[in-house]
C-alpha cells in the first residue's frame, strides 16, 4: 500500500483518520499497527509483591520444622510470636479477607491496605443514604467490603484482565495516532469465537481485506446476515471487500451485496400479536378463516426460507460469519430445522446482532451491516471514569442542613416577644405594649425577630400599620427606668425611616406631636421630614375635625343610600308577587352588617371572653323578647 | 485402635457415621454390620445411636459435633431431633443451625477445643459453633479447599489433612490447632480424609480399602496404637507416606 505519510503533522493526520468512517476490514495500516487495547497499557502494579513460592524444596521438606515457623501466617505474611498472637490473627478480619481473596485467586493484601479499603468503604457508605447497609456495615465490615469488592471488581476488570471479566459487545482500542481520550471500538462479534480482549490487536490485521476495483465474486470473503420475525424475512450475503466508487470527486466505499432476498407473509394475529402456531399450541386450533390463512402462510414462509437457504448453501458454507436474528422457537426452527439444514444452530460462526434491530427488511440489514463493520469512535473522559466516587460524595452535604438548627433559648424568647408585641400592636393597645416592654425590660428600640427588612423596629411596624397612639407612646412614653425612647432615625434595609412608612395623615401628624413633646434637639426632625411641631391639643383638634368631617360625609352617603334602598322594594315586590317569605335587600344588608359588626367586636378577644360576650348577648335578646311579649 | 469397616459396600465411613468422645451416630443401614463395628468397641463407654438426618443416611456429612455438643442442619426433622435428645447424654448440647451451607460435616471440622470452618459460613453460625461446641473457631482452608470438614480428620490427639497440604500450611494449622498434623490419605489414596474416616480419642474407623501404611499413619498421628508417638511418623514412616505420590 502507500508509503507511510510523513509524521510531521500528526494532528492533520488524525483529523483525516476520523473524518471518514473506518471500515473494520480495511483499517488504515498505520492506525492498525498502533492500536492498543484500552486499559492494557496502564496495568496497575499488583497490590502487593508476589508471594514467594510456597513449594518447599526437597531439603526444606525433610528438615525438622522450625518451632516458630508454624506461628506465622503465610497467607497474610504475618509473623506471630505466640500461639495467642497467631490465633488472634487467624480470627482477624484481614485474615478472613485474605482467605477469601485467596479462594478467588487474588493476591493477599497487607493490613495497611485492608484498613485503607475499610476506610474507603466507610466514606462511600456514608455517602449512600441506605441505612440498612450502614447497619450491616457496623456489624460486619468484612461482609460489606466483600460485597463492595464484588461490585468494584466489574470496574477493575478492564485493568486486571482476569478471566471473569464481563464480555462487552465492543472492544475499545486507543492509538497514539488518535486524539487524546479518543477510542476506536470494534464489535466483538466480528472476531473469532473466544477471542480475548488482549488478542484483538493481533487478530484484526489478519481480518483485513484488500480493496479492489475488480468485479466482486462469490469467492470473496463474505458474511451472511438474516432476520426473521413477525412473518418478515430478510437475508443478505455481503462481500467484505467493498467496491470503491468515485462520487463527485470523493472516493467512497460501497458495500457489495452478493445476494439478497426478503419475504413477507401474513402470519401474525392482528391486534392479538404472536404467531398463529403459538396460539394454536397454547389454546388449541382456532377455526376462523384468518387462522387457517395464517397457518398456511407460516408453512409457506418456512418453505420459502428453506428453499432460499438451500439455493444459497454454497455461499453460506463459505461465509466467514453468520449474523442471525431469530427469536422464538418457531423462528429458530424455520432456520435450523428441516432434514438437512443449511445452518446448524451449533455453528461456531453464528452471531447475534449486538444491538437492537428493527423489522426485517433489506435496508435494515444494510444498516446493520454498516453498523457492525464500522469502527466506533468514542471520546471517553478517563478522569470522569476513574473518579466515580466523586459523584456520590456531595450527597451527604445537603443532608446535614436538612435537620433545622434548633433555635437557641434566647432566640425562642425573642420570637415570643415579637409575637406578643405583634398581637398587641394589631389591636392598637398602646398602654399594653408599653407595659409589656417595661415588664420584660425590653428597650423601646426593640428590633423584631426574625429580622424583618421592611419593618426592623417596633416603631416602623406601628407607623406602617397606622397606629398613631402606639407611635406616640413609643416615642414619648419611655419611663425613666427605660431611658431611651424609640428611635425614629433607624432605617430599614430600603433606607426608609418609620416616618416614611407612616400609612396615613394621622400617623404622620403624630410624629409632629412627638417632635413637640421631645423637643427639637432630641432628633434631627428636619432631615426625617417631619413637619413643624404641633401640640397634642392641636393634633386632637385636627383629628377631631377630620373625624367629624368624615362622619358627616359618611352620614350623608348613608342617608342617600337608605333613601335609594327605600325606593327599591316597590320595584322588587312588584316583580316578585310571592315575595312574602323573602327578605328585602335592606334586611339582608342590615343583618349582614350586624353580623359583621358583631364579629368585629369579638375580634381579638380570647375564647373565654368571646363566650361570655355571646352569653350576654343571648340573655339580652331573651329579655327583649320577654319584654315584647309582656308588652303585647 | 483403628479398625476398618464398610457401610453397604461404601468405604466412606465418615459419610455414614459421626464419632465423638461422648457419643457416636451411625446411619441406619440394611444390615447391622457397620453398627456392630462401633458397638463392639464403644458399647460400654458411650452411646451409639442409630439415626437419620432429614431422612437421609449421610449423617456424617450433615452433622458436626464433639464431646460437648452436636450441630444439626436445619433440615433435621423434629422427630429426629427428639430422638437424638433422648439418646444422647444430657451434657451434650444439641443445636439445629440455620445455615446455607447445610452439610455441616463438610464445612466444620472440630475436636473438643478448636474448630476449623468454611470461610463463608455465616457469622451467626460461627458463634453457635463456638457456643455449642465450646471451641475456638477459625475460618480456614485446607490445601486451598474450603471444605475443611471433608479434608481434615481431627481428634484431641492429632489430625490428618489433605495429602497435598503444604508443609507450611501444616505447620500453621498444627500451631493453630495445637495438635500434631500429618498430610495423608485413607481408603487407598482417597484425599477426602474427613469423609473417609471417623476418629475420636480412642478409636478410628476407616474404610475397608485403607492400606496398612495408611492405617499405621492414622494410628500413629491419633496415638491409637501402643507406643506410637507422632514423632515416629515424622521420622520412620516419612518415606512411605502417601504424600510423596502427589
Amino acid at each position: 500500500m502507500a508509503a507511510p505519510p510523513p509524521p510531521s503533522n500528526p494532528v492533520a493526520q488524525t483529523d483525516d483518520l476520523l473524518k471518514r468512517p473506518l471500515y473494520a476490514f480495511d483499517i488504515p495500516r498505520e492506525l492498525l499497527k498502533s492500536l492498543v487495547v484500552k486499559g492494557s497499557g496502564q496495568d496497575i502494579a499488583p497490590i502487593s509483591e508476589p508471594t514467594e513460592s510456597t513449594e518447599p524444596t526437597e531439603d526444606e521438606r525433610f528438615k525438622e520444622p522450625d518451632p516458630t515457623s508454624g506461628m506465622s501466617c503465610t497467607l497474610c505474611g504475618v509473623k506471630g510470636k505466640t500461639v495467642q498472637e497467631q490465633r488472634s490473627h487467624a480470627r482477624s478480619d484481614v485474615h478472613r479477607f485474605n482467605m477469601k481473596r485467596k479462594i478467588r485467586k487474588e493476591p493477599p493484601v497487607s493490613e495497611m491496605e485492608f484498613e485503607k479499603m475499610i476506610e474507603a468503604l466507610d466514606e462511600s457508605i456514608s455517602g449512600s443514604e441506605s441505612s440498612s447497609t450502614e447497619d450491616e456495615q457496623s456489624s460486619d465490615p468484612l461482609a460489606t467490603l466483600l460485597r463492595k469488592k464484588a461490585t468494584i471488581k466489574a470496574a477493575e476488570e478492564v485493568v486486571e484482565g482476569s478471566p471473569r471479566k464481563p464480555r462487552t459487545p465492543i472492544i475499545w482500542m486507543s492509538s497514539p495516532m488518535l486524539p487524546e481520550s479518543t477510542y476506536v471500538g470494534v464489535y466483538r462479534a466480528l472476531l473469532p469465537d473466544s477471542t480475548e480482549e488482549s488478542e484483538v490487536t493481533q487478530i484484526l490485521p489478519t481480518l483485513q481485506t484488500q480493496t479492489t476495483t475488480a468485479l466482486p465474486t462469490a469467492s470473496d470473503p463474505h458474511i451472511f446476515l438474516c432476520m426473521i420475525g413477525g412473518g418478515h424475512f430478510a437475508g443478505m450475503v455481503v462481500s467484505l471487500i467493498p467496491k470503491v466508487v468515485k462520487r463527485s470527486g470523493v472516493v467512497e466505499r460501497e458495500a457489495v451485496v452478493l445476494a439478497h432476498k426478503t419475504f413477507h407473509r401474513y402470519t401474525t394475529r392482528r391486534k392479538q400479536g404472536g404467531s398463529q402456531s403459538a396460539n394454536d399450541n397454547s389454546k388449541g386450533t382456532a377455526h376462523s378463516a384468518g387462522s387457517s390463512l395464517r397457518r398456511y402462510n407460516e408453512a409457506a414462509l418456512t418453505a420459502d426460507i428453506r428453499e432460499l437457504l438451500e439455493n444459497w448453501r454454497e455461499m453460506l458454507d463459505s461465509s466467514s460469519l453468520l449474523f442471525i436474528r431469530a427469536t422464538g422457537t418457531s423462528n429458530r426452527k424455520t432456520l435450523f430445522g428441516g432434514d438437512n439444514p443449511v445452518i446448524r444452530s451449533a455453528d461456531k460462526r453464528i452471531r447475534g446482532f449486538p444491538f437492537t434491530t428493527r423489522r426485517a427488511t433489506q435496508s435494515e440489514l444494510m444498516r446493520c451491516f454498516v453498523e457492525i463493520t464500522r469502527l466506533k469512535v468514542s471520546k471517553i473522559d478517563e478522569t470522569a471514569i476513574t473518579t466515580p466516587a466523586a459523584t456520590p460524595s456531595p450527597a451527604p452535604i445537603p443532608k446535614a442542613p436538612a435537620a433545622k438548627p434548633k433555635p437557641s433559648k434566647e432566640e425562642t424568647l425573642k420570637l415570643q416577644h415579637t409575637t406578643t408585641l405583634n398581637t398587641l400592636l394589631r389591636r392598637s393597645k398602646a398602654p399594653a405594649i408599653i407595659t409589656y416592654l417595661n415588664s420584660n425590660k425590653l428597650p423601646f428600640t426593640y428590633h423584631l425577630t426574625p429580622a424583618n427588612h421592611h419593618t426592623p423596629t417596633l416603631l416602623h411596624l406601628a407607623a406602617s400599620q397606622s397606629h398613631p397612639t402606639i407611635v406616640l407612646a413609643l416615642l414619648t412614653k419611655a419611663p425613666d427606668g427605660n431611658k431611651e425612647p424609640a428611635d425614629p432615625t433607624v432605617q430599614n434595609s430600603a433606607g426608609k425611616t418609620s416616618y416614611d412608612l407612616a400609612g396615613d395623615r394621622a400617623t404622620r401628624e403624630i410624629f409632629r406631636v412627638a417632635r413637640q413633646e421631645l423637643g427639637e434637639d432630641r432628633f434631627d426632625w428636619e432631615s426625617l421630614g417631619v413637619g413643624s411641631p404641633i401640640s397634642r391639643k392641636e393634633y386632637d383638634e385636627a383629628t377631631e375635625r377630620e373625624k367629624t368631617a368624615k362622619d358627616a360625609g359618611e352620614k350623608e352617603r348613608r342617608d342617600k343610600e337608605t333613601a335609594r334602598l327605600r325606593n327599591m322594594p316597590d320595584t322588587s315586590s312588584g316583580s316578585s308577587a310571592a315575595g312574602k317569605g323573602g327578605k328585602s335587600l335592606a334586611e339582608v344588608l342590615g343583618t349582614n352588617a350586624a353580623t359583621t359588626a358583631r364579629e368585629g367586636e369579638t375580634k381579638g378577644l380570647s375564647e373565654e371572653a368571646k363566650k361570655r360576650l355571646e352569653r350576654e348577648r343571648r340573655a339580652r335578646a331573651a329579655e327583649e323578647r320577654m319584654k315584647r311579649l309582656s308588652g303585647k | 485402635m483403628a479398625v476398618r469397616a464398610q457401610f453397604e459396600n461404601s468405604n466412606e465411613v465418615g459419610v455414614f457415621a459421626t464419632l465423638t468422645n461422648s457419643y457416636a451416630l451411625v446411619a441406619i443401614g440394611g444390615s447391622e454390620n457397620f453398627y456392630s463395628v462401633f458397638e463392639a468397641e464403644l458399647a460400654d463407654v458411650i452411646p451409639v445411636v442409630h439415626t437419620t438426618i432429614a431422612g437421609t443416611r449421610i449423617i456424617g456429612r450433615l452433622t458436626a459435633g464433639n464431646r460437648k455438643g452436636l450441630l444439626l442442619p436445619t433440615s433435621t426433622t423434629d422427630q429426629e431431633l427428639q430422638h437424638l435428645r433422648n439418646s444422647l447424654p444430657d451434657s451434650v448440647k444439641i443445636q439445629r443451625i440455620e445455615e446455607r451451607l447445610s452439610a455441616l460435616g463438610n464445612v466444620i471440622c472440630c475436636n473438643d477445643h478448636v474448630a476449623l470452618v468454611h470461610p463463608d459460613i455465616e457469622r451467626e453460625t460461627e458463634e453457635l459453633v463456638a457456643d455449642v461446641l465450646g471451641v475456638e473457631v477459625f475460618r480456614q482452608t485446607i490445601a486451598e479447599n474450603v471444605l475443611t470438614g471433608s479434608y481434615c480428620a481431627l481428634s484431641n490427639q492429632g489430625g490428618i489433612v489433605h495429602p497435598q497440604t503444604s508443609i507450611k500450611d501444616q505447620d500453621e494449622l498444627s500451631s493453630l490447632l495445637q495438635v500434631p498434623l500429618v498430610a495423608g490419605s485413607v481408603n487407598r489414596g482417597s484425599a477426602v480424609v474427613g469423609a473417609g474416616m471417623v476418629v475420636n480419642d480412642w478409636m478410628a474407623v476407616t474404610g475397608l480399602d485403607t492400606t496398612a501404611t495408611e492405617l499405621s499413619v492414622i494410628e500413629s498421628v491419633f496415638r491409637l496404637g501402643e507406643g506410637q508417638a507422632p514423632s515416629n511418623v515424622q521420622s520412620t514412616l516419612k518415606d512411605s507416606l502417601v504424600e510423596s505420590f502427589y
